[in-house]
């Protein structure tokens, strides 16, 4: 028997009278030493089929029909204290995100002991360290009396799953444990697990959205969508002949990192009429003699005396209708430089600034200091549509306001107008952001920016909280935009799959310096700087089953002075081995 | 997607949902609405003179024509309770609204303004928020005599603090807000962020905390009103009368008991309607900040 075995489980939340049926008769199994990834877009009820094998539900939920075994037993039919000896002891959860799953003011070290407590196991300081050793955490000995916001998000993950691994389950439960880690600390956590439940000979379940996650990890994988399970196969087979069109469609909107041009495989169910027609970008340089729209050199913004440079001595141009695209790990200063070309921070030295032919300003005043004109020739959409919209506004409001403020009059007309344009409609105007998915509040947010008919749109991870397939046709939607209105754009990301599909230059930042900048296919092709090196190979492609190697995250080298170029406009910051 | 319905219908359908939502909400209002209907319609439906003596039949228990006896000039319980309640309301609803508007726009301007004027207000709020409010207000009511505006404004001065650094906690989480980047990034005016992106969105901490304040506030009045600083003699109070006919109470208990009652049952209805108001509203108060 698999140690893990659901059978026709269907789950309902109760809202208000009604019962809404959330989970509709899934049924998998999993033996010991094998992972099986469950994936689907938000809401699909991947997370609350997880969260049952730890006889776990949301409360409101009820269990309308089927079981869950566990090594052989039915959670749901545990006695209380069994339900505890279950939860972490024959199975254990890995969340989202460690740096809220971890006590803050307990000593890490502390928290592993007390895993260790819960289920009997021996909890001296040597069973502490090996479980710190086990997970590959640096020095063991200090690393066991920090506290968790003393510790890298890579390592607060770790220790978390140095816990859920302490009593030596039979099931690890892995709810999206990557979204929140950039991709370099991504390839190296999901190292671990895999190597971890080889060795521990667990059956793991693997939840995710991310496609390329899964499809190193999992030896089989099962396609959530409204509470079904539409498709259930091996890795390889999925990927290579996939049966069910949903499946079908996830995975042609994944953006191919390997492939230029985004946007000429985008599903037909992308929502934007013209949208499926292909674009060429990236594989052109842009004309090198025409006059930048924004100039950037040695820039320096600074969030504080005293404090280091957020962004430290970069220089960079964007051309009419170009897309430069910045990408970097998180904290590298890409989004500091969103901020700043919008104003919302002041930069401290270096020269930036506006030139369109029409429109001319210093982009080193904040918002304040800049002309009106400057101000609409400047927008910003931005990484998270729940929050960028007033709740208490409508649609209509949201965009008749910017409307208003730099055109001088705003209609309903217009309103539709723009609306349509970003694939809307007028009717869209009288409701409130709650009432829309988040790739509708994406595209409000888009639709926002263009009211103020601006000349350069900065872009800042405006797809990271979207689900693969909304992604392609925001992306999509941009594209567009960008080529009928002739907008340059700023596109700020992690996600170099995506960054491919849409920049046609790329520059690559960390620690606050761009370390390499060219045409994006240049940038691809090679060769690189070293962390753009790492940064490539760390990337996930959906299909391939190998986990990339990455070694420790540590990186290798360190800044010398001057640049290489390359050619075509590809430079890249020299180095030397360190 | 499913349909959404028509505007209008939602708005109706979203200012009911609470109510069939919670019971505490639904008690409260209902009590508060009894009270206002009651004080409204008193002068009518009393049926004696609530300031008429009688000195032929003082200290009467319950009988036909008085049906909760007489106090110690002879004046008719019932009436006074039901008279009793119009200052108390009064002043409770003035005193709430103009304190919670004054501390509503005082916390949302200095959470946004974040800069000497921010500090400068706070600091005042501390030292103001550190005077027992009863000696304070004593002290003005002493001071100005004890006119109607006199106590409401002396109210204002005491509660508006209190508010302002609540909805001061509230303001800052919003401004982190994508929503008001964005609208700094248009070049809005700070005054327009304040009253178009920041004020509708703290309404319901205000909503929660109007039920709230308002009922400290019916006692407070009620307390002024027994140590004999608020309404004077012979106006039909509360607090005064509890104050009257304390001395009486081995002989017409009702007399103290039933303004007592009146004053319980509003309180309650305050403060189920401020739970019921933070529970339907998904309101935390130990979340937005401070529990003054």
């Amino acid at each position: 028997m698999s140690v893990v075995q659901v059978d026709r489980l269907a789950i309902s939340y109760a809202a208000g009278k009604r019962s809404v049926p959330v989970v509709r008769g899934v049924s998998f199994a999993i033996e010991a030493g094998r992972t099986l990834g469950l994936v689907g877009e938000s809401g699909s009820g991947k997370s609350t089929v997880a969260r049952t094998l730890l006889a776990h539900l949301r409360t409101g939920s009820t269990i309308e029909r089927g079981t869950v075994h566990v090594d052989g037993e039915d959670v749901f039919a545990l006695s209380p204290s069994g339900r505890r000896a279950l939860r972490g002891g024959t199975a254990s959860v890995v969340a989202q995100n460690a740096g809220q799953a971890l006590t803050p003011s307990m000593r890490v070290g502390e928290q592993i002991r007390e895993a260790l407590r819960a289920h009997g196991e021996p909890d001296g300081p040597e069973r502490v360290l090996e479980l710190v050793r086990l997970v590959r955490l640096p020095a063991p000995e200090t690393i066991v009396r920090r506290y968790p916001h003393q510790l890298s998000g890579g390592q607060q993950q770790r220790v978390a799953i140095a816990m859920a691994v302490a009593a030596r389950p039979r099931v690890l439960v892995l709810d999206e444990p990557t979204t929140a880690l950039d991709v370099v600390t991504q390839a190296a956590v999901l190292d671990l697990i895999a190597d971890l439940g080889r060795e521990l000979g667990m059956a793991v379940l693997l939840v995710s959205h991310d496609l390329g996650v899964v499809s190193a990890m999992a030896d089989e994988i099962a396609v959530m969508r409204d509470g079904e399970v539409v498709e259930h196969a091996a890795t390889a087979a999925l990927f290579a002949a996939p049966q069910h069109e949903y499946t079908r469609a996830l995975l042609a909107a994944v953006p191919d990192g390997r492939r230029p041009g985004g946007s000429d495989h985008v599903p037909e169910d992308a929502t934007v009429p013209g949208t499926v027609t292909s674009r060429s970008t990236g594989t052109a340089p842009p004309e090198p003699l025409v006059r930048p729209v924004v100039t950037a050199d040695d820039l320096v913004i600074r969030y504080g005396r005293g404090l280091p440079a957020a962004v430290d001595g970069v220089s960079f141009t964007i051309t009419p209708r170009e897309t430069l695209a910045v990408v970097g790990e998180s904290g590298s200063g890409k989004s500091t430089l969103a901020t700043a070309l919008a104003g919302l921070v002041p930069a401290e030295s270096g020269t930036f600034s506006f030139d369109d032919g029409t429109v001319s300003g210093d982009l080193r005043e904040p918002i304040a200091g800049r002309s009106p004109e400057l101000r609409r020739a400047v927008q910003l959409v931005f990484q998270n549509a729940d929050t960028s919209l007033n709740p208490r506004r409508t649609v209509g409001a949201a965009i008749a306001r910017p409307l208003k403020l730099f055109t001088g009059s705003s209609s309903r007309e217009r309103v539709g107008e723009l609306l349509t344009q970003v694939g809307l409609g007028p009717e869209f105007a009288d409701r409130l952001p709650a009432q829309l998915s988040g790739g509708q509040r994406q595209r409000v947010g888009i639709a926002r920016a263009l009211a103020a008919e601006p000349r350069l749109v900065i872009a800042d991870e405006i797809t990271t909280a979207l689900d693969v397939q909304v992604q392609a046709g925001i992306l999509a939607l941009l594209a567009d935009l960008q080529r009928s209105r002739g907008l340059s754009c700023l596109f700020i990301s992690h996600d170099l799959a995506v960054v491919r599909g849409v920049a046609d230059r790329v520059a690559v930042m960390t620690g606050g310096r761009i370390v390499e900048i060219g045409p994006t296919e240049r940038v691809f092709g090679g060769p690189n700087h070293p962390y753009t090196t790492t940064l490539l190979a760390a990337t996930l492609e959906p299909g391939s089953t190998e986990l990339p190697d990455v070694g420790d995250g540590v990186p290798r080298w360190r800044h010398a002075d001057g640049w290489t170029d390359r050619g075509d406009g590809h430079l890249t910051r020299n180095w030397e081995d360190a | 997607m499913t349909a959404i319905a028509p505007r209008s219908r939602n708005v109706i359908g979203a200012a009911v949902a609470p109510l069939r939502s919670s019971t505490a909400l639904s008690i409260g209002l209902g009590l508060i609405a009894l009270h206002l209907v009651l004080a409204v319609i008193a002068p009518v439906i009393a049926g004696h003179d609530p300031v008429a003596t009688d000195s032929s039949n003082v200290l009467a228990g319950p009988e036909w024509t008085h049906w909760l006896g007489t106090d110690q000039y002879g004046r008719d319980i019932l009436s006074r309770t039901l008279n009793g309640g119009r200052y108390a309301l009064l002043v409770t609803f003035l005193a709430t609204t103009i304190a919670v508007a004054v501390g509503t726009v005082l916390g949302c301007v200095t959470a946004y303004a974040d800069n000497w004027f921010d500090e400068v207000v706070m600091r005042i709020v501390d030292a103001l928020l550190s005077v027992p409010s009863i000696l304070a207000l004593l002290v003005v009511v002493t001071v100005f005599d004890a006119g109607l505006w006199v106590i409401v404004l002396a109210v204002t001065v005491v509660y508006a603090p209190a508010v302002t650094r609540v909805v001061r906690g509230a303001a800052r989480t919003v401004i982190t807000q994508d929503y008001v980047t964005a609208a700094r990034a248009r070049g809005e005016r700070s005054m327009s962020i304040v009253f178009r992106e920041i004020l509708p969105n703290v309404l319901d901490v205000v909503l929660v905390e109007y039920a709230m304040r308002a009922s400290w506030i019916v006692l407070l009045v009620a307390s002024l009103s027994f140590l004999g600083f608020g309404a004077n003699p012979p106006t039909p109070d509360w607090g005064l009368m509890v104050q009257e006919n304390r001395t009486a109470l081995t002989v017409v208990p009702l007399g103290t008991l039933a303004p007592i009652v009146a004053l319980a049952t509003l309180v309650v209805g305050l403060n189920l309607a401020a739970d019921g108001l933070s529970k339907s509203l998904g309101v935390d108060r130990a979340t937005k900040g401070v529990s003054a």
